[in-house]
């Protein structure tokens, strides 16, 4: 589904109707390896979930929590390496056709050329990048070679954000917003109060899809969030409930697939609500 | 480019900038706003001289070493004694220079990094000395190098969180300092020990540290040397842009840099980023010379010296190295033993061995260039701090068993 075809937070709820958001997934191919992150991946897929976001593995991940860190740090102890993620997007197309946000790091995009990265990235049927650490301003021609080759590059915004550097996102006109619901790094939970929906307000007249994440775990806070965005992204949550596979039945977890493919998809399903 | 102020470059050459998430985005720009403020504040430049005078010690002293000059029967050597400073090491420079900023800015709480463990100890008694809290960061590997300093920190006050994630050095620990200011900044501030992370830091931390050179110009004026080359060892590179910074804007007199050359050129091996074994990255919000692999991972380095192992160097002596006005030199682990031991026998001076890789390279200057000249190398930090690995490197025997009778008398 293309973003331009499915329906506007705000335009529902103009119907009265607050239709739930779409999930975005964050997974790390190769966590905890390479065929089980696949079997993760396909949990998701089958629960429904909308988008995937794709993190690429780095050494050095210091906009993520613990959590993440850690997955980060058993993938690449796995053996990930870029051009193996890359393919790894191509199998997980083939499983099913959702959009795709590739997420990593200044490190790994800058290594070999910024434009050289997106390229890739478009020619593996991409949709979206996220890179923090590079943001309008600083981004090493992210912005532009994403034009170039027809991808979309995902600012963030955070909530703490002043007009100002809204304006000067607003100024890159994006397709898609991950706005961070709290300030400081991923995994720890964040309270959805009136603070955050109406700094979600405020991002909606830039006209981009609203992706919203930072701390979201529960069924309840996605729901919280519906009608303000179109997209709740679900990171931390996913990697804890692997984590707690592989550590509460590790003997288990490793004869049956099984056993975290149902996990990953029960927690899913229910984040998805379907 | 910025230049909002003589002293704030951001970038320097194609190295540098401010490579953050958005998070960290408000408190680079409130300090980056403050310290260009506070440069300009006499009274702020009083405060600092104050304390530079009756806390941190300085002036340090500038030693002729006539013995080791003597045996070489080259170019005269002398010794910045920076370690004699406060705490042990230049690192105190810096942190009395970010402690007064936060104070500035109201800040309660400070928090650092630490790698050989002399930033984290300079950080903490400049806390105990303003009363801030303070947290200090350090992988555990560097905790068991470098014990003394843990202790040290502790008794000054200060929380010492060992961080376990990654390599468990130095890098490791400005990540963990990070994710903490992310969501800490309104009471937090952040004192990076070396030049480098993100704009404004790099600026920062070399305005506070050329006291070093503003004082050993000085000195050399006075007694009339005619220096032919300045030797600084350099890890994230904060003692050598110090040392430097006078004489950056002129062609003399050679300024040379000394990288760890660990145990061979092999990745993993060393932590030398210049002469052609780093590449240009972006890491930990900056851009400028790293280890990498061929994706752009952080590669490990090794180093003898906890302070020398980080894996990327400042962006302003990237950019220096690349036009030629800083010359890079490696010193391998065993030359600087071997440098701590011949100063410590020919001068009575015990060099840190950060600085022993200084103190080796300006032992081959000293041999190539003639009697009129001289060579200052900046003694960054003192050994006092390498006790358990000096000793074992001595007589690993005789230091085993006090160990163990110490532990048995416990
Ligand atoms: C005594 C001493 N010298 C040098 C260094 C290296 O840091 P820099 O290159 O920033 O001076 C350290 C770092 O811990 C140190 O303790």
């Amino acid at each position: 589904m293309n973003a331009a075809d499915r329906p506007r937070a705000g335009q529902d709820r103009a119907h009265g109707t607050a239709v739930r958001p779409a999930v975005m997934a964050h997974m790390i191919p190769w966590f905890p390896d390479r065929e089980r992150s696949f079997t993760i991946a396909r949990a998701l897929l089958d629960a429904g979930v909308g988008y995937l976001e794709v993190q690429f593995p780095y050494s050095d991940p210091t906009a993520d929590g613990p959590a993440i860190q850690k997955a980060c740090a058993d993938a690449l102890d796995a053996g990930f390496r870029v051009a193996d993620g890359f393919e790894y997007l191509e199998r997980l197309r083939a499983h099913r056709d959702v959009p795709i946000f590739l997420m990593s790091y200044a490190g790994l995009v800058y290594r070999r050329g910024v434009a050289e990265f997106v390229r890739r990235a478009a020619d593996h049927g991409v949709t979206g990048l996220i890179v923090p650490d590079l943001p309008p301003g600083s981004d090493e021609g992210l912005y532009e070679a994403a034009q170039r080759y027809a991808i979309s590059a995902v600012p963030v915004l955070v909530v703490t954000a002043r007009q100002a550097r809204i304006d000067a996102v607003a100024a890159v006109r994006p397709a898609y917003i991950y706005a961070a619901l709290r300030s400081g790094i991923t995994g720890r939970r964040t309270v959805i109060d009136s603070d955050s929906l109406a700094f979600l307000d405020r991002l909606r007249p830039i006209g981009a899809e609203l992706m919203a994440g930072f701390g979201v775990q529960s069924a309840e806070q996605v729901q919280a969030l519906a009608g303000h965005v179109e997209t709740v992204v679900v990171g931390s949550a996913f990697v804890r409930v692997v984590e707690d596979v592989l550590s509460r039945r590790p003997a288990e977890a490793a004869r049956h697939t099984d056993t975290l493919y149902e996990a990953v998809h029960a927690v899913a399903r229910e984040l998805v609500g379907s | 480019m910025q230049a909002t102020h003589s002293v704030y470059h951001n970038y320097f050459g194609q190295f540098g900038g401010r490579y953050v998430a958005e998070v960290l985005r408000t408190p680079l720009d409130l300090l980056e706003e403050e310290f260009a403020e506070a440069m300009e504040d006499p009274g702020f430049q009083r405060e600092f001289d104050t304390i530079a005078d009756q806390f941190v010690g300085r002036p340090t002293p500038l030693l002729y070493a006539e013995n080791t000059t003597r045996e070489i029967g080259g170019a005269q050597l002398y010794i910045k004694m920076e370690g004699l400073a406060h705490t042990g090491a230049h690192k105190i420079n810096n942190a009395v220079g970010q402690a007064l900023l936060a104070r500035r800015m109201g800040k309660t709480r400070i928090i650092a990094e630490t790698g050989a463990g002399q930033h984290g100890v300079a950080t903490a008694a400049v806390c105990a000395k303003l009363g801030l809290e303070c947290r200090v960061y350090m992988g555990e590997i560097d905790i068991r190098r470098q014990k003394p300093n843990v202790f040290w920190m502790q008794m000054y006050g200060a929380e010492v969180v060992p961080v376990t994630s990654g390599s468990r050095t130095l890098k490791d620990a400005v990540n963990e300092a990070l994710r903490d200011w992310a969501h800490s900044f309104p009471e937090t501030h952040y004192v990076i020990g070396s030049a480098l992370g993100p704009s404004p830091y790099p600026d920062m931390v070399r305005e506070f540290q050329s006291v070093v050179g503003r004082e050993t110009r000085q000195q050399v004026e006075a007694a009339g040397l005619e220096v032919a080359a300045l030797v600084a060892c350099v890890g994230g590179g904060s003692n050598a842009i110090g040392f430097f910074a006078p004489y950056l804007d002129q062609p003399e007199p050679r300024l040379v840099g000394v990288e760890a050359g660990g145990t061979g050129d092999q990745p993993g091996r060393h932590a030398a980023r210049m002469g052609g074994l780093g590449t240009p990255g972006i890491v930990q919000g900056y851009k400028s010379l790293f280890l990498l692999d061929e994706d752009g991972q952080v590669q490990p380095t090794h180093s003898i010296s906890a302070g020398l192992d980080y894996p990327g160097i400042g962006p302003q002596l990237a950019s220096l190295g690349a036009s030629g006005r800083v010359e890079f030199r490696r010193a391998r682990d065993q030359q600087a033993l071997d440098a701590v031991g011949r100063f410590a026998r020919n001068e009575g001076v015990v060099f840190a061995l950060e600085s022993a890789h200084g103190g080796a390279a300006a032992l081959q200057l000293a041999a190539e260039l003639p009697p009129h000249q001289a060579v200052v190398v900046n003694m960054s930090g003192r050994g006092d701090k390498d006790l358990f690995i000096m000793a074992g490197e001595l007589d690993r025997r005789a230091w085993r068993e006090f160990l163990l009778s110490e532990g048995d008398r416990l």
